[in-house]
């Protein structure tokens, strides 16, 4: 697989870039990594979901580019209560694609359905528990009351599970058929889905947000990612999504091909232990920072398409603080650390990872060369990637730092450092901290946007003060895009609306 | 012959039993499902992983869900997707027919191009026709298959622009999966017949033929391959294991849908009633091909039947 993938990689790279002629205009066809085989808003929490189906539905508010929330099928929201009601006025004269009414009923379904037996088979519904109840005041207006605080619900209802769908249609069809077959309000509608093949979208003219331009939209689902540049290259695909840095630059040195490169919403980090061996004293584990060079590495493996982050967060993300400087690169000072602390000759530290991340393979070995030339002994220890999520790291069986990858559409700091910190938590095998816990248990309650904002700040300073991780970077999404493509905005949370674009 | 049968046949259901056990439990031995789908969740809790391991029915103990899956499967329901919940019937049903066609084509293009090879370098054998079949076949062995794969998208896709780099959408998208699967089954082929060609050739009822005066390619293509065909046939039918296992490497390179795409992303996702069910259907499939293999050789030869 490994080997596999750097032969395709060079043999790529060397290829020159014939591109035969274009296919129709007004035809997108995108290449798509994953099919998540199911487009039921409440059934799956995959990216790959909502980069497809974020063009089928809407939500009551959605999100512009900035990641700003803007109306959606309601036109405007109040808060009321404290916060504890979120009371929406709906727009009128929206119907689904099957003909279906828009309104309050169907918002009432839509959550219903969600916190109900059907939203518990999959992982959405968990994010909307701090829901009590959806209250219809009239056939437009609809209140959704919170049994528990949530600055984040009116962000999430802007997501994935919350989108609107349509009552009758999954009534009279069921949901099984729904998956295969999904009905929304949003600018495009299914009209073909092959599984594990391709999904072919057709414009609805009557989008509520003005008629998309496009004739016809084509996802192609293709796994390997240098099979998605082959096909970029040889004009079978318009968009690669799934970039390898190892073939961006063949992308960016071709006449008809353009790359993009944005901030993407994963921040990678490598966690330290701290409950065994040589990591759980903490000037180790600031010795450790200061001993890798972030900036070379995001230089120079991913060839800039990264930033390197002073926490477990991207710049975009709410809780970002642009004050907060990083732990300077200065080996010296990490090596006379290391001397205070005595160490026993010979301790070694492991560095765990998944296997399937070929490009993290390279920064492994570059972290542990940095951690080796201040006089410690470095190894890497790749895991089988499900294996490592499931087990390793949830059940406190890594070395004494493992890579972690995090960070959800939501862009908000609470969704990575509640889960990432908290104790009990089951992606936090080895922090436990009475005062971490309330900070971070302490800044859900707060409804005030600048206050939570700066309560959010305060753990992450919290985080970098006692060197629980080493920050490493953000990494950039890279898409390959047909220049013959026009008008595509690229969104930071990979949910894609292609209302605007044009084919040539 | 009715006990031969019967002996054959019980072995046959046995080994596939074998493996539908050994296949439920090694796919246990790691990793959670749950875990997979809720992948990118936000704030996951052990009570909503509970929540969806019961949904999946992976609350149950192992021998419940494997009595579960042979119940199902001598019923011919074969579950549902844990990623998505699509009928894994349906999955397999579409995935199936790509994969037999592949797997066969590539082997007749293999045949139609090894015969008249290993014939040839079997009749000049130490001539330079010979030594050049014998070393590009040793080439063709030496490379692994999507190495060549790979080449051939970087060629005929990128370079030229002649052939689609993956996808099942047309006759053109056939071209290099088959191409690559039949390159390397040649390679074997070849001196298969070269060698089955030799021992024959110098058989007395050729000499007889060719002392009649027959021209050179009746003798060959007539008396001499007829009598090469069982010792082939058999050597074919006893490669179709390899030759499923080469597909599945093939079909993801190509993005071919096939059971090979299915079975990757089954142990990836770690969705037990999709690959279950693939590993299940192929290994039925290669020990049906084995059986029928031992049951013409017992109809031919019949010291097997009483071995």
């Amino acid at each position: 697989m490994h080997m596999r993938t750097r032969l395709l990689a060079a043999a790529v790279a060397i290829a020159p870039a014939f591109v035969p002629p274009a296919q129709a205009a007004g035809t997108l066809t995108v290449a798509q990594s994953q099919d998540p085989n199911n487009w039921d808003p409440i059934a799956t929490f995959l990216i790959a979901w909502g980069s497809v189906a974020s063009n089928m539905f809407d939500g009551l508010v959605l999100r512009d580019e900035a990641l700003n929330l803007k109306p959606g099928l309601a036109t405007s929201w109040e808060v009321l209560d404290q916060g504890m009601r979120l009371r929406f006025k709906l727009r009128q004269g929206v119907t689904f694609h099957n003909g279906e009414p828009f309104n309050a009923e169907a918002v009432k379904f839509t959550m219903a359905r969600l916190l109900g037996p059907e939203g518990a088979k999959g992982p959405q519904q968990s994010n909307y528990t701090s829901i009590g109840s959806v209250d219809v005041i009239d056939p437009y207006t609809v209140d959704i009351v919170l049994k528990r605080p949530d600055p984040v619900m009116l962000t999430k209802l802007a997501g994935y599970g919350a989108m609107m769908v349509p009552p009758k249609y999954i009534t009279e069809k069921g949901s099984a058929e729904f998956g295969i077959h999904p009905v929304g309000t949003g600018p495009f509608k299914v009209t073909d889905y092959q599984n594990k093949v391709s999904l072919t979208l057709a414009p609805n003219p009557a989008h509520w947000d003005g008629a998309p331009k496009l004739d016809k939209v084509i996802y192609r689902f293709i796994v390997e990612p240098n099979t998605q540049v082959a096909e970029l290259q040889s004009g079978g695909v318009d968009i690669a999504s799934n970039v390898p840095v190892a073939l961006a630059s063949t992308i960016a040195n071709a006449p008809t091909l353009s790359l993009i490169s944005i901030t993407g919403p994963t921040v990678t980090v490598l966690r330290f232990n701290t409950t065994h061996g040589p990591t759980m004293d903490a000037r180790v584990r600031k010795a450790m920072i200061m001993a890798v060079d972030r900036d070379t590495i995001v230089k120079q493996i991913l060839q800039g398409h990264a930033k390197p982050v002073t926490s477990f967060q991207s710049t975009l993300s709410f809780g970002f603080d642009p004050a907060q400087k990083p732990v300077p690169f200065d080996p010296v000072a990490a090596k006379k650390l290391l001397a205070e602390v005595k160490l026993p000759a010979n301790t070694t530290v492991s560095l765990d990872f998944p296997s399937n991340d070929t490009t993290f393979r390279e920064v492994a070995q570059a972290v542990a060369g940095y951690l080796t030339a201040v006089g410690l002994k470095a190894k890497i220890t790749p895991h089988e990637m499900n294996v490592f999520t499931n087990d390793i790291i949830p059940n406190g069986k890594t070395g004494e730092m493992f890579r972690m990858g995090w960070g959800g559409w939501t862009f908000d700091y609470d969704n990575t450092a509640y889960l990432m910190y908290h104790s009990g938590e089951h992606w936090n095998p080895y922090d436990k901290d009475p005062a971490l816990d309330a900070m971070l248990e302490g800044q859900r309650k707060i409804v005030d946007r600048g206050e939570r904002e700066k309560a959010l700040q305060a753990i992450a300073h919290f985080v970098a003060d006692n060197a629980l991780e080493l920050p490493l970077y953000n990494m950039n999404t890279i898409y390959g895009v047909n220049k013959r493509v026009k008008g595509l905005v690229a969104p930071p949370d990979n949910r894609w609306r292609l209302t605007g674009v044009t084919v040539d | 012959m009715g006990a031969f049968l019967l002996r054959r046949l019980a072995l046959a259901v046995f080994v596939v039993f074998v493996v539908t056990l050994l296949v439920a439990w090694a796919i246990r031995l790691s990793g959670d499902p749950a875990m997979m789908l809720a992948d990118g969740a936000g704030s996951i809790t052990e009570q909503d992983l509970r929540n969806i391991r019961a949904a999946l029915g992976l609350d149950r103990p192992f021998t419940a869900q494997y009595l579960g899956f042979i119940g199902g499967m001598l019923r011919g329901d074969m579950g549902h997707s844990f990623m998505g919940g699509t009928p894994v019937a349906r999955m397999v049903a579409q995935a199936l027919p790509l994969t037999l066609l592949l797997a066969f084509l590539s082997l007749g293009v293999s045949l139609l191009a090894s015969i008249p090879l290993g014939v040839q370098a079997a009749v000049h054998r130490g001539g330079w026709a010979d030594q050049t079949i014998r070393i590009i076949s040793l080439i063709g062995l030496s490379f692994p298959n999507f190495w060549l794969a790979i080449m051939m998208v970087l060629v005929f896709s990128i370079a030229l622009g002649w052939l689609p780099p993956s996808g099942a959408g047309s006759l053109s998208a056939l071209v290099m999966p088959v191409l690559t699967m039949a390159t390397i089954l040649t390679a074997t082929n070849v001196r298969l017949v070269r060698t089955a060609m030799l021992e024959t050739l110098s058989a007395q009822y050729i000499t007889v033929a060719r002392s009649k005066g027959l021209a050179e390619t009746v003798v060959l293509y007539r008396h001499a391959l007829r009598n090469c065909a069982i010792p082939l046939i058999t050597y074919i039918g006893l490669q179709f294991g390899g030759l499923i296992g080469g597909v599945v490497v093939v079909e993801r390179v190509f993005n071919w849908p096939g059971m090979g795409s299915l079975a990757f992303d089954a142990v990836a996702a770690r969705d037990y009633p999709v690959l279950q069910a693939v590993v299940t259907v192929l290994a039925a499939m290669i020990v049906a091909v084995n059986l029928l293999v031992d049951i013409v050789y017992g109809l031919v030869d019949p010291r097997v039947r009483t071995e």
